[in-house]
């Protein structure tokens, strides 16, 4: 049913191709110089400034940034749930609210947002609900989803009966439902306890090899947790945000836990480190 | 994934803590009863022994009062059922009406800004003065004893509903947006269900409310109805005040039934609720 939509990138890929490969992909989100300037009665914040960066088609790129430097401001923008106040952004080719109406996103947010009165099923088929899909497929296609996340047995359980991560992993299968071309993740593993959170980073990994041609863009404060999971990470300033630069994470896929302990890896969340402490400095 | 151990999520209650069983809870309330009727037998005995000539209609005793009952079953039947009966048809009605206020306030801010008001100020409103105006308009007792049933539920659940509609969060907001639902989808998935509780709560206040409306109608002559009895008992004198105090019982108990019925379905329709989680398995 969403292949009707169409706008899906046309380049069949898998996950696992060298980073070189991926970045010859098209550019499947574009922001040029985009601002967000929130007003208020008295005041107005301006929360994003001057973001400009591109995702391509099938990569997996991290936002990050300390609190508050906008970054759930700009998935807000990119998803089309708002609009910016100025400059441009494109998904696929059309407006970010023209690629919402065509269902081209599916979102986790930092809280799980799932509805109490929804067993685990009827949850992460609800965006199938939403679209009329009729019955038998809708069902089929949450039984797949719910098995790659790995909660099978939990079907007509409800939300409270989860834990945060099987919450979360509920969230993700969700999103995933309706085979939207774009994953956009807004801290999903942010309220988590530090070692749930590690696993579900690369459970993320295997889900998303697990769903090729998904375009992920992930929000995170947790360099680590950036530098693992992504193909490219955006750094970001304080507020008003401010996209400091770019870093390729040139590191080999399929990844798993044991690229933490890789040299490059420490390399890696070294430099970012270093990057972030420095624009910190310069803010001051 | 099947490496992943799978948090036990179920076991949280002490398993050794006792279940509080139902029947223990009506020995309780069987137990309450015992006392308070004991406290009445009491005072009644005592009043008696001030030599009160009127001591039997200021407090008659208990089985007074039951023997009158069961001496006229007709009359009592008839008056609960028309008094009761049309303050469940209230209460549906008013149910209705206060729904559509509700979801129609939700629509947009100025049409919640411009009813939100008149709504209120509706309320302020005397009920026993509403009655001779709609008595004037409706010329049926029957028609007013059902509009003011349904107009104490209607201010209710709408104020209720206005809230529950509104008590969604705005990540769930964007979840449907992201969805591209419209506003009929996120008033059917989403707002209704979110305002279960909310009703529910408006509901359990309504409900023998509705009773109230329906028995202030019935004080301003209308026939055959437990307001009528009270207003009879009164006028008729001493020795009919066990009439009165039944008809008191009466509406208070049906008060508490219907609140209790409210209860329950409530339970059956949304056991995912907070506090009824520990039945849902």
């Amino acid at each position: 049913m969403t292949e009707v939509l169409g706008a899906r990138a046309p380049a069949p890929h898998h996950h696992h191709e060298p980073l070189s490969e991926r970045s010859a992909h098209p550019v499947a989100i574009s922001l040029e110089r985009v601002s967000k300037r929130f007003i208020g009665k008295r005041s107005s914040t301006l929360a994003v400034d001057d973001a400009s960066f591109e995702i391509r088609s099938g990569e997996f790129v991290s936002l990050i940034g300390p609190s508050g430097c906008g970054k759930s401001t700009l998935l807000r923008l990119v998803a089309g749930l708002m609009s910016p106040s100025g400059g441009r952004m494109s998904v696929n080719g059309i407006t970010p609210r023209e690629a919402r109406r065509r269902r081209q996103f599916g979102i986790v947010f930092q809280s799980p947002v799932l509805f109490d009165w929804r067993t685990v099923e009827d949850n992460i088929g609800l965006p199938l609900q939403v679209f009329r899909t009729p019955k038998d497929e809708a069902r089929a296609r949450v039984h797949e989803l719910t098995a790659t996340v790995g909660l099978t047995e939990f079907l007509d359980h409800y939300p409270w009966q989860l834990s945060g991560g099987m919450q979360q992993r509920v969230a993700i299968a969700r999103a995933l439902t309706f085979r939207p071309p774009f994953l956009l993740m807004d801290e999903p593993f942010g309220a988590l306890d530090m070692i749930t959170r590690d696993r579900m980073g690369s459970e993320l990994l295997r889900i998303w090899a697990a769903t090729p041609g998904t375009t992920v863009m992930f929000i995170t404060h947790s360099i680590p947790e950036a530098v693992l999971l992504s193909d490219r990470v955006v750094l970001m300033s304080a507020r008003p945000g401010r996209v400091l630069r770019t870093v390729d994470i040139d590191l080999p896929r399929p990844r798993t836990e044991a690229v933490r302990e890789s040299p490059a890896f420490f390399e890696y969340d070294t430099e970012l480190r270093r990057l972030l402490i420095e624009a910190d400095g310069q803010d001051e | 994934m099947s490496d992943l151990p799978v948090e036990p999520v179920e076991e949280l209650r002490d398993p050794a803590a006792p279940r509080p069983s139902r029947l223990a809870g009506l020995g309780r309330a069987l137990l309450i009863l015992a006392i308070i009727l004991a406290i009445w037998y009491l005072g009644a005995f005592l009043l008696q022994l001030t030599g009160d000539r009127l001591a039997g209609s200021k407090l008659p005793f208990p089985h007074v009062i039951v023997d009158r009952v069961i001496t006229f079953p007709g009359t009592i039947a008839e008056a609960t059922w028309a008094t009761g009966s049309r303050a469940v048809a209230g209460f549906f009605i008013g149910l209705g009406v206060g729904l559509l206020f509700g979801i129609l306030m939700i629509q947009a801010r100025w049409l919640e800004v411009s009813i939100l008001p008149y709504v209120l100020a509706s309320q302020m409103i005397p009920l026993i003065a509403l009655v001779p105006i709609m008595r004037a308009i409706l010329r049926n007792p029957e028609l007013v004893r059902l509009y003011l049933a349904a107009y104490v539920t209607f201010f209710i659940v709408s104020i209720a509903v206005l809230r529950g509609l509104k008590s969604v969060n705005r990540d769930s907001l964007d979840l449907m947006d992201s969805l591209n639902a419209g506003r009929l989808t996120v008033l059917r998935v989403l707002r209704l269900p979110a305002a279960v509780p909310y009703i529910f709560s408006g509901l359990k206040i309504a409900a023998p409310l509705s009773l109230v409306g329906a028995i202030i109608v019935d004080l301003t002559g209308a026939q055959n109805s437990l307001g009528y009895l009270m207003v009879a008992a009164v006028a008729i004198g001493p020795s009919q005040a066990p009439f009165l105090w039944a008809a008191l019982i009466i509406s208070s108990t049906l008060g508490l039934l219907f609140a209790r019925i409210v209860g329950a379905v409530e339970r059956r329709i949304s056991p995912w609720q907070p506090a009824f989680r520990e039945s849902v398995d």
